[in-house]
């Protein structure tokens, strides 16, 4: 008994660690008995991730319950569905609303159609269109009736639809423009365009030059934001158009005055996807010839590496271990079930008892003798009172977490003092 | 046998670039790869038959686990071409084979040795599961393998490290049957010889038929009996694979065992062992007491703990089948209070009617270590629950102690010497 009890009381909760640690560097397959060791940490990460779990669901929730309510429309500049600031879905309502027929095109073979039937075509960028896609459209004015209306176009584009006007400029500051007086039916009844310069959907607004019949309005020193040339109509700058532009000034009356009037108007939204704006394999054709034989040489030789390298010599060796177990689960378990139920009157028993045992054995005492024997018998050797050891050995209550500790505590040095 | 590309047949295949760049047709892409084809080819097939090189082992045999052995792969190259070999020894992991694979140039009607290296984690049985000798082309482009037969094998025996407690036992055991003078007569006891009467002697032992054939008073001596019989049985349960400290407690039980059946032999005993759980595994019986120790050793080296619980009414009926009335039962299972559940208290009140028994547990030293925590609440808990077990298992061992068994719990580095001395004292009080 007395070697076990030095040896109990020679760990100090300071040297328990390095205790533990001592059998883990024998090698990597060793011991389970860090499993004295503190499990809490543990614990707590588990406790923490149902509120992620939640806090991820209502997320998702809320993404799709804002998509429903939303509704499902394609986003972009000028785009006829989308009520962003950037997209044009108040000209389209209004224009519909007033009794025009509004067609969104994606193609340009649609929109040279719409050209032919004589309906107002409007494309919302122009630039990036590609050199047939232009020819077809100038083919189509031609041949029907219908009007072109570009917003914001480039020289280029200008070059393929109208000679006669040209880009002169541009107008960086936000500005009100006012109509001029020779106007005539290019005001579209509005007095004022406002333009918001270099914070524009596509940066400043563009100013044109007019040549021969080509005739000019809202005119700046530089150039003139609105221009005409027959079936031709440019405007100087994409956010007259736009959700959040259209409502400044007189634009709304230039807008739908410009596109409303033939009563058919076909909303042209150039695409990528369109079969005439690929520009076809240009990237491969710049290979030299030797590059696909090449290549799958190549592709041969990595295979065949990967073969040389993935050979396993021999088979994959298994082998059944002995089964081992941690003993001091169950005592682990019971402390645990202890804490959680806070059976601090049990645990005080337990230590109390096993303290009397291994006392009672010092002072030659009977297993069996009664508490009064073991409080008699330790009296002369200790510096307490008889009552205070009744009190520490005997069935007193204990009502705090601090009082067990404390408990623990007196009763460990209580056995130090006979141990001496 | 197999053939195998090389690294270096993918890098070879390389070398066919410029020849697809200059001209880049198909035709020519596989024409290079006819040609590489044929190349490796060529290389695997001049390369000697694998299958032809003859392999001879010298297997270790045994060891002690934690000590070294050596074995060597001898390699003969009967063919006329010399060989560029690889090798791989595929034994299982915890053999501890320093190097699995090798590399070697046997010349033609040579012969060359690997040497090889085993430095066993586990205890019990460990064996080449595969022998595969891959024979190399001599441009290095392909391989052929093929398997070898040449079985290997290896015991790595338990390492008895309570022997060294051995010296200081059979010490005390010389002083017990030296000091015959003193024994009184006992169950374990027998004649030794005959002696004068000195003050202090026990009047019951003067032989009085012998007095009064002499003319002074003469008493009769007796010493421990010789050639008693030992049986230890081992139980291999679910218990058993506990692990305490760096090893389980069957690895303990085993050297506690071996410690035993070496004092034993010192004093004349015979030893058997069984280790037994829902069915007798091992036993080593009627071994002389010589090749007692050794048989033991290897008869143990495989056994390993088994998920099951022990079947005492067995391991009764198979105790009293294989041990006579009086021979010594020492039980090696923990005290604990799931084993006597299982019913092994009236099997130990049963065998120790008969038998003088000895319950040989092997203690947790976690729970003393878990019991003096006192640093929070945490700690006195466990200590609490530490505490709890701790108390159950001295009711258990005191339950067994009343049916006449004397118990033996100790932590495993105390175990071996515990039993041993548990023996000694059974001696010295002529109960044996």
């Amino acid at each position: 008994m007395s070697p076990s009890r030095s040896a109990g009381a020679a760990i100090s909760p300071e040297l328990a660690p390095a205790a533990d640690a001592a059998p883990a560097t024998t090698g990597p397959s060793s011991p389970g008995r860090d499993s004295a060791g503190p499990g809490g940490s543990g614990d707590r990460g588990g406790h923490g991730r149902p509120w992620l779990v939640i806090l991820v669901a209502t997320g998702i929730v809320l993404a799709i319950a804002v998509t429903i309510a939303r509704g499902v429309y394609r986003d972009g500049p000028l785009e006829p569905d989308a009520p962003t600031p950037q997209g044009s879905k108040a000209v389209v309502e209004v224009l519909t609303d007033l009794g025009t027929q509004v067609r969104v095109d994606r193609h340009t073979e649609d929109a040279a159609q719409s050209l032919r039937e004589d309906r107002t075509v409007l494309v919302t960028a122009p630039s990036s269109l590609s050199a047939p896609q232009l020819d077809e459209l100038a083919g189509a004015l031609e041949e029907g009736e219908g009007q072109l209306v570009l917003v914001q176009p480039d020289f280029v584009t200008l070059s393929y639809l109208t000679p006669l006007i040209t880009p002169a400029g541009s107008l960086r500051a936000e500005s009100t423009v006012e109509a001029g007086q020779s106007c005539g039916d290019l005001t579209f009844e509005a007095r004022a365009l406002a333009v918001p310069g270099e914070e524009g959907l596509r940066g400043p607004s563009t100013l044109y030059s007019t040549r021969g019949e080509a005739q000019g309005c809202f005119d700046t020193p530089e150039g003139d934001l609105v221009a005409a040339d027959g079936q031709v109509l440019v405007l100087g700058s994409a956010d007259l158009l736009t959700n959040e532009g259209v409502r400044e000034a007189d634009n709304s009356a230039l807008v739908l005055n410009a596109l409303g009037p033939s009563g058919e108007l076909s909303w042209y939204v150039p695409s990528a996807t369109d079969p005439m704006a690929t520009t076809g394999p240009e990237l491969l054709t710049h290979l030299p010839d030797w590059a696909g034989p090449v290549g799958l040489w190549i592709l041969l030789v990595a295979g065949i590496a990967l073969i040389a390298w993935g050979r396993r010599f021999g088979p994959v060796v298994v082998e059944p271990l002995p089964v081992t177990v941690r003993p001091q689960e169950m005592v682990l378990g019971r402390a645990r079930l202890l804490q959680q139920s806070s059976s601090r009157d049990a645990a005080a028993t337990a230590l109390r008892s096993a303290t009397s045992v291994r006392l009672a054995l010092q002072l030659g005492l009977r297993r069996e003798s009664t508490l009064d024997a073991l409080v008699a018998a330790l009296a002369p050797h200790v510096q307490r009172s008889p009552e205070q050891i009744r009190s520490l050995l005997g069935p007193t209550p204990v009502t705090r977490d601090q009082d067990l500790v404390q408990l623990a505590r007196d009763l460990d040095r209580l056995e130090k003092e006979i141990d001496r | 046998m197999r053939i195998s590309l090389t690294p270096r047949a993918a890098l070879v295949a390389l070398l066919a670039l410029p020849l697809v760049v200059i001209w880049p047709t198909w035709w020519m892409l596989l024409t290079c790869f006819v040609l590489w084809a044929l190349v490796v080819l060529t290389d695997a097939l001049l390369a000697p038959n694998p299958a032809m090189i003859t392999v001879r082992r010298d297997a270790p045999g045994q060891v002690r686990l934690g000590k070294e052995a050596t074995g060597r792969l001898l390699l003969t190259n009967p063919t006329a071409r010399p060989a560029r070999l690889e090798v791989r020894d595929a034994w299982n992991p915890t053999a501890g084979l320093s190097e699995q694979r090798s590399r070697l140039h046997v010349p033609p009607h040579e012969r060359r040795a690997i040497r090889q290296r085993f430095l066993p984690t586990r205890r019990g049985e460990h064996s080449s599961r595969a022998l595969l000798v891959a024979s190399v082309g001599r441009l290095g482009l392909a391989r052929r393998t093929a398997r070898a037969q040449a079985p290997g094998r290896l015991l790595a025996l338990h390492p008895f490290g309570s022997r060294r407690h051995l010296p200081s036992r059979v010490r005390r055991l010389r002083e017990i049957e030296g000091l015959a003078a003193i024994h009184q007569r006992g169950q374990g006891t027998e004649f030794d010889s005959l002696r004068d009467f000195v003050d202090g002697d026990d009047v019951r032992s003067i032989d009085w038929r012998a007095t009064a054939r002499r003319r002074s008073v003469v008493v009769r001596t007796w010493r421990p009996e010789r050639d008693r019989h030992v049986l230890i049985v081992v139980d291999t349960s679910r218990t058993s694979a506990s692990r305490l400290g760096d090893s389980t407690r069957l690895d303990t039980a085993f050297d506690a065992a071996l410690l035993l059946t070496a004092l034993a032999g010192q004093a004349g005993d015979r030893v058997d062992l069984l280790c037994i759980d829902r069915i007798p595994h091992v036993s080593v019986l009627g071994s002389s007491r010589t090749t007692v120790l050794n048989d033991m050793v290897s008869a143990t080296a495989a056994v390993h703990p088994a998920l099951v619980e022990t079947d005492w009414e067995l391991a009764a009926s198979t105790i009293t089948s294989r041990a006579r009335k009086g021979s010594l039962v020492v039980l090696v299972t923990p005290v604990e209070e799931s084993v006597v559940h299982t019913g092994l208290l009236p099997v130990a009140a049963r065998l120790a009617r008969d038998h003088p028994l000895i319950v040989a547990s092997v203690s947790d030293p976690a729970l003393e270590e878990l019991a003096a925590g006192r640093d929070d609440l945490e700690t006195v808990y466990r200590a609490a629950a530490a505490e709890q077990a701790r108390t159950r298992r001295a009711g258990v061992a005191h339950a067994l102690e009343r049916t006449g068994a004397h118990v033996m719990d100790a932590p495993p580095e105390k175990a071996p010497q515990g039993l041993a001395d548990s023996y000694l004292m059974m001696k010295a009080a002529g109960r044996l």
